[in-house]
Order: structure tokens, then sequence, then C-alpha cells
């Protein structure tokens, strides 16, 4: 007979303890209406008419268990404040993030080997950004990178801890660990390496307007986190500042 | 291959908005409906299949809603199903039902493709279309897809060179196109003034260096088309719009696994070539985080089928698939209509703008008509199928648009990060 799973560590119990309460009490059920005058038809809008509509306020939450798999050691890792990438015997690429089949077709889904890999990388690319998804609008401003850890030949996706107007395409950056860490990329940031000289063809540099708009809209993205979370502008500049 | 034909007959719309309150099914509804009145000669039990195309299934708390669709307009018993590949969704139905046809399993087929993406507030919206990235990797660390977008242009700003003005310059062209198309979401929010490059400059930074100008719409709307084989046309339309090749390609799902992409290791070795020596080569240089493969491949494709050689020269008009500018500048590059790095020549020299060698865009694109996903080929097709036909006037109630004599077209399809999309060729003839 096959062997059953089993938990053999559980931090999850609260969350499931929590969300069996949240199910039963929103999902699918209707909670509230609006009537709404609108235009309807499929033309133009001077040639459409207008009807009265009525809309309906549905939840939907769902909590889901998710298994990450064979790069499970990747993520366990992250919480013990280790980087894994892995290794192709046969072609010798690094893979961070790691898979566990090599995708070289020379090397016909072959078997990669786990390695630890330093704290030390550089920026492949960026994005400033001024929005996001409602689970992040907390965190900005934050620069969205793409970081190239050494030795590996593919580039992580993680935040990068710094002045929006400091980062630069190739910029040397160390991986830190934060203090609570869940298990996923976020228990990691990269923060920019001490000494390094801004080149002079960085694209964000480069143009004076570049920067000038941008920390125009910095402002209006501080005004924006005091009005709907009252996070000002000290504590968030504070993030980067205290690396 | 057989020799069988396929062409676009024509199609239908109902105009997209940022939120419409008829329902997706009565969208769809009221677009055949308004391409059945092209039909006159059309019994609508003479279709033989529905392909559908939408693509998100958290957005509406919908399953299957192809079935509602297809049995709300009365075409069901007949056979039907979904395609979904992100934002290459709707072009793939447009592919698929010209395989279809060309098989020779079908004579008559309808597209249907729509999408409702207000019934959430924007910044949920935004997260169901990010999870169309890798939702253990990309997602997790802040992304929606304006932000690995960005990163994607920032990468190639910094090996090729083009400027924030050239971003701008694509933003203003679109809305400055839009306002003459009465169906585009931009006309109906701001009406018919042109804009300039100042009024772009003052537009909000969403993610460096991409302005809202420079991101795609977030849509209600719905548009079909009716595909049909040599005998069909004939029958059905004077104004067949052929289908003249079709490519697809793909990448990787994650953008950051591109800088080791062994598919296409050595395949371009050209615009490998084409690399600044100033910076630093991941291993495979092509197109690495900045340029699209997976529209090469296509490109290639389609070219080869449809005998184009040259392809800035035999193209009249273009409607690219493009949900931010920069998007639109790398495409060009891996269209072949330039060589890598020079997208932005083109724009600097007028090539793309209306009255361009090669105007694209007309319609507004994805950031100044609209996007409603599982619709915007379809929508793009359709104006196209207007442009080829000289209907342009007729269905806008202006020319300004109409290029004339224009006799070859191409569209895109472009989903996830890239990681999946096509080409299509139409011909007059």
């Amino acid at each position: 007979m096959a062997k059953e799973p089993k938990i053999i560590e559980d931090k999850a119990t609260p969350i499931k303890r929590e969300w069996e309460e949240y199910a039963r009490k929103g999902n699918w059920t209707v909670k509230g209406y609006e009537m709404v005058r609108a235009l309807s038809g499929p033309g133009k809008a001077e040639e459409c008419k207008e009807e009265d509509f009525m809309v309906i306020y549905r939840p939907h939450g769902v909590l889901y268990h998710h298994s990450y798999g064979l790069v499970s050691k990747f993520f366990k890792g992250l919480i013990e404040k280790h980087l894994f990438g892995t290794k192709c015997p046969k072609c010798k690429t690094v893979y961070c993030p790691p898979r566990v089949h090599c995708w070289n077709p020379k090397c016909r889904v072959g078997e990669t080997e786990w390695m630890e890999l330093p704290l030390t990388g550089k920026v492949h690319t960026f994005s400033v950004m001024l929005f996001s998804a409602d689970a992040f609008l907390e965190m900005l401003p934050f620069v969205l990178g793409y970081v190239q850890i050494d030795g590996a030949h593919t580039a992580l996706p993680i935040q990068v801890m710094t002045a929006p107007t400091d980062v630069f395409i190739g910029q040397k950056v160390r991986i830190r660990f934060r203090g609570k860490r869940k298990g996923d990329l976020m228990d990691i940031y990269a923060v920019p390496a001490k000494g390094q000289t801004m080149p002079e063809n960085s694209c964000l540099h480069e143009y004076e307007r570049n920067l000038e708009d941008l920390n125009r809209d910095l402002e209006n993205t501080y005004a924006f986190l005091d009005k709907r979370f009252g996070i000002k502008k000290a504590q968030v500049e504070r993030r980067w500042k205290a690396k | 291959m057989n020799d069988r034909r396929v062409a676009i007959l024509g199609g239908g719309l109902y105009r997209p908005g940022r939120v419409r309150y008829d329902n997706a099914e009565e969208g769809v509804a009221m677009a055949y409906k308004n391409m059945l009145e092209d039909f006159p000669k059309l019994d609508p039990r003479e279709i033989e299949f529905v392909q559908s195309s939408y693509f998100s299934d958290h957005l509406n708390q919908q399953l299957c809603m192809s079935w509602i669709v297809q049995d709300y307009i009365g075409q069901h018993r007949k056979g039907g199903y979904r395609v979904e590949a992100g934002g290459s969704t709707p072009l793939d139905a447009i592919i698929n039902a010209y395989f279809l046809i060309r098989s020779g399993q079908f004579d008559l087929v309808l597209v249907l493709g729509w999408e409702w993406m207000s019934e959430v507030d924007t910044a949920t919206t935004n997260e169901f279309i990010a999870s169309a990235s890798d939702t253990d990797w990309d997602f997790t660390v802040g992304g929606f897809y304006n932000g690995y977008y960005a990163a994607l242009e920032t990468r190639h700003m910094q090996l090729y060179g083009e400027t924030i003005e050239d971003l701008g310059k694509l933003a203003v062209r679109n809305r400055n196109n839009a306002v003459h198309n009465p169906f585009s979401q931009w006309r109906a929010e701001h009406g018919t003034g042109y804009v300039g490059l100042d009024d772009y400059y003052k537009d909000r930074i969403i993610a460096w260096p991409y302005r809202r100008w420079n991101c795609a719409l977030i849509s209600e709307g719905a548009c079909c088309l009716l595909m049909g084989s040599e005998k069909m046309a004939k029958r059905l339309t004077s104004n067949p719009m052929w289908i003249a090749g079709v490519g697809l390609g793909s990448d990787s799902m994650r953008p950051g696994d591109r800088l080791v992409d062994w598919a296409y290791h050595g395949v371009y070795k050209a615009d490998e070539r084409l690399y600044p020596a100033n910076v630093e080569k991941p291993k495979t240089p092509y197109p690495e985080m900045a340029n699209f493969g997976f529209a090469r491949e296509a490109a290639k494709q389609a070219y080869a089928q449809a005998g184009i050689r040259d392809p800035l020269k035999e193209l009249d008009v273009a409607e690219l698939f493009a949900p931010y500018d920069g998007v639109e500048l790398c495409l060009y590059e891996d269209l072949m209509f330039c060589p890598r790095g020079e997208g932005k020549t083109l724009i600097r020299q007028g090539v793309v703008e209306r009255g361009g060698k090669l105007p694209c865009q007309l319609s507004g694109g994805l950031t100044a008509f609209t996007h409603p996903v599982g619709a915007t080929s379809l929508l793009q097709t359709l104006f196209l199928h207007w442009q080829l036909a000289g209907l342009v006037r007729k269905k806008l109630g202006d020319a300004t648009l109409q290029v004339k004599n224009a006799k070859k077209a191409i569209t895109t399809g472009h989903g996830g990060t890239g990681c999946q999309g096509g080409v299509i060729i139409y011909s007059k003839d």
C-alpha cells in the first residue's frame, strides 16, 4: 500500500481555523444591491439609450493550499536564511529561480543538483512602482528589480530597497532576509552594495527631466499613502535610509 | 497542405467602455445582431461552429461563460469551445477558427470575443490579471503587469537608447487617432480634442518608465467575426478580407529566465550581434528581457506563408497588440520592420504615424481605443477589415483614419510578458 502523506511541520493551523469561519460567513451570497441608470446598447455613445440596471454585491474569498513541489527546498531555505539555486550537471546552467529539471532541450529534462548561492548579485533591470495591486499598496513606492544572483544565469524578481531615484541597471546588490519570513520571495530583498558610482549612461538618469518627473510623482505617491493609510513620507524613506 | 482559402467576411461590435451595465451575453448578442445587419443573406442556422474567446474566469465569478453566451444567441446544438491564452486569447481564437476552416472541417465559423473587467475594483482587476504571471515567483514581489512590462522596457531602453519622449509620442499618437474613432474609450471620456507631448509629461507615472497613458485600458466590451471558406465568401460578401498567413510562437513564463533561454540560444545570431558592447551580455542575448522572441517566431511563419519579404514596404497598415507603448517599439524590431535597436527611429521618422509609411494603431490601440481582453484582437481585426474594404467613413462617420488603397495588413497577439502570441497577415485579394 502507498504511504499516506504526513504533516511533519505545521505553521498553518491558525489560518485554517480563521478561514473556516470566514468561508461560512461571506461567500456567494448577495450582500447588497444598487439600482443604476446607465447607457445601454452596442453603438456610439450618442446612439445609446438609458436603462435601469440592478447591480448586486457578492463576495468571494478562498484559502488555497498549494505545494511548492520539488522546489520546496528553495522556500524552506529562505525561512532558514539560505539562498539556493540548482545546477545542471550536464550543461552547467545555474538556475535561480531553481528548476528541478533542466530546460535545455539537449539535456532531455535531466535532473539538476541543489547548490547554495552567495548573497550578492546585480540589477539586470527594474521598474519604479508608484501603483500596484491591493496587497502591495502600503509598500509603495518600491523598486521591482530583476536581480541576477552571482553565479546564476537567470534573474530573480525581488524588491530593491533603495531610494527609487538611485537604482540603475548593473547596480551591485546584497541580498538581505527580512526579520519575519513566511516562505515566499518577499522574505528577501536587495540593498545596493556600498561605494558604487552611477554610470553616465543610466537610462533613468541620462535626462534631467526623467528625475524631475519621477520626483514629482513620488511626492504624489507620498500624499496618497498619507491620505489612505496615514503613512508619512519620513516613515517610508526610513525603509531604505536605515539600510 | 491544401489550398483552401479562409476569409474574414465581416463582424460586429458592442462599444467597449470602462464600465458597461448590459451584461456580457447581452453585449455579445448586440455585437452579433450588429453583424447580422451586414449579412441579410445569412441564415444564422448555417453557422457550423462557434469559437469563443474570453480571458478570465476570475473577473466574473463564472466558469464556462461561453456556454451562457452561445445559448443566449441561439447558437447552441452545434459545436463550440473557448480558447484561452491571456492577452493572446482573441488572436488565437481567430487562428483556431482559421485552422478549422482551412482543414476542411467547416465552411462557416462564428468567432465571439468579450471581456467584462470592472466587476471588481481596479486594483483587484490588476491582481487577477497578474495571476497570469507565475504566482509562486513574479507575482509575489508586488507585481502587476505594468510593473513587469516597465522592467522589460527599462532593459530595452538601456540597451538601445529610446527615450521617454519616444514613448510619449506613441501615447500622443494613439489619443489623436482615437478621437476619430467614436467607439474608443478615450473619445467617450475625453472628447475630440487633440493632445500634445506637454500633456503627456503631466500624466502620472504608474511604473517608471510608464505613465498611465502608456498602459492598456480596462474595458468591458464585445466583438464578433464571421469567418468562412472561399465558397461562403463568394455567397455572403462583396468585400472579404483574406488570411494570407498566420504564425504562432512562445517564450518562457518568467521573463527573468530569458537570460539563459536555451530554446532561443544561437537561433537569431544577427540580433545577438546587435548587442551594445558596453553592457554585460547575458548567456542568451536575444530576446533576453528586451525583445519578444515569440513575435519573431510567429512573424517568420506568417511572412513565409504570405510571401512577404520586406514587411515595412509591403504592409500598408498595422494594428499591433501593444498593451504598453514600449511593447510596440520592440515589436517593430521583432516583426522585422527594422533591425534590432532601430525601433525608436521608426517613431522619430514618423513612419508609424497617421499618413506615415506604415501607420500603426489607427484605432487608438489598447491604450486609447480599448482592451476588453477576449475581444481585443477581434476589434483590431474588424478595424483592419474596415480599412481594407474602404469602410472607415461608413462605420466611423469620419474618413480621417482611412488608409487609401490599403491591401495588406498585420495584426499580432501577445499574452503574459510575451509568453505566447501570434501574427496574422490579412490581404484584400
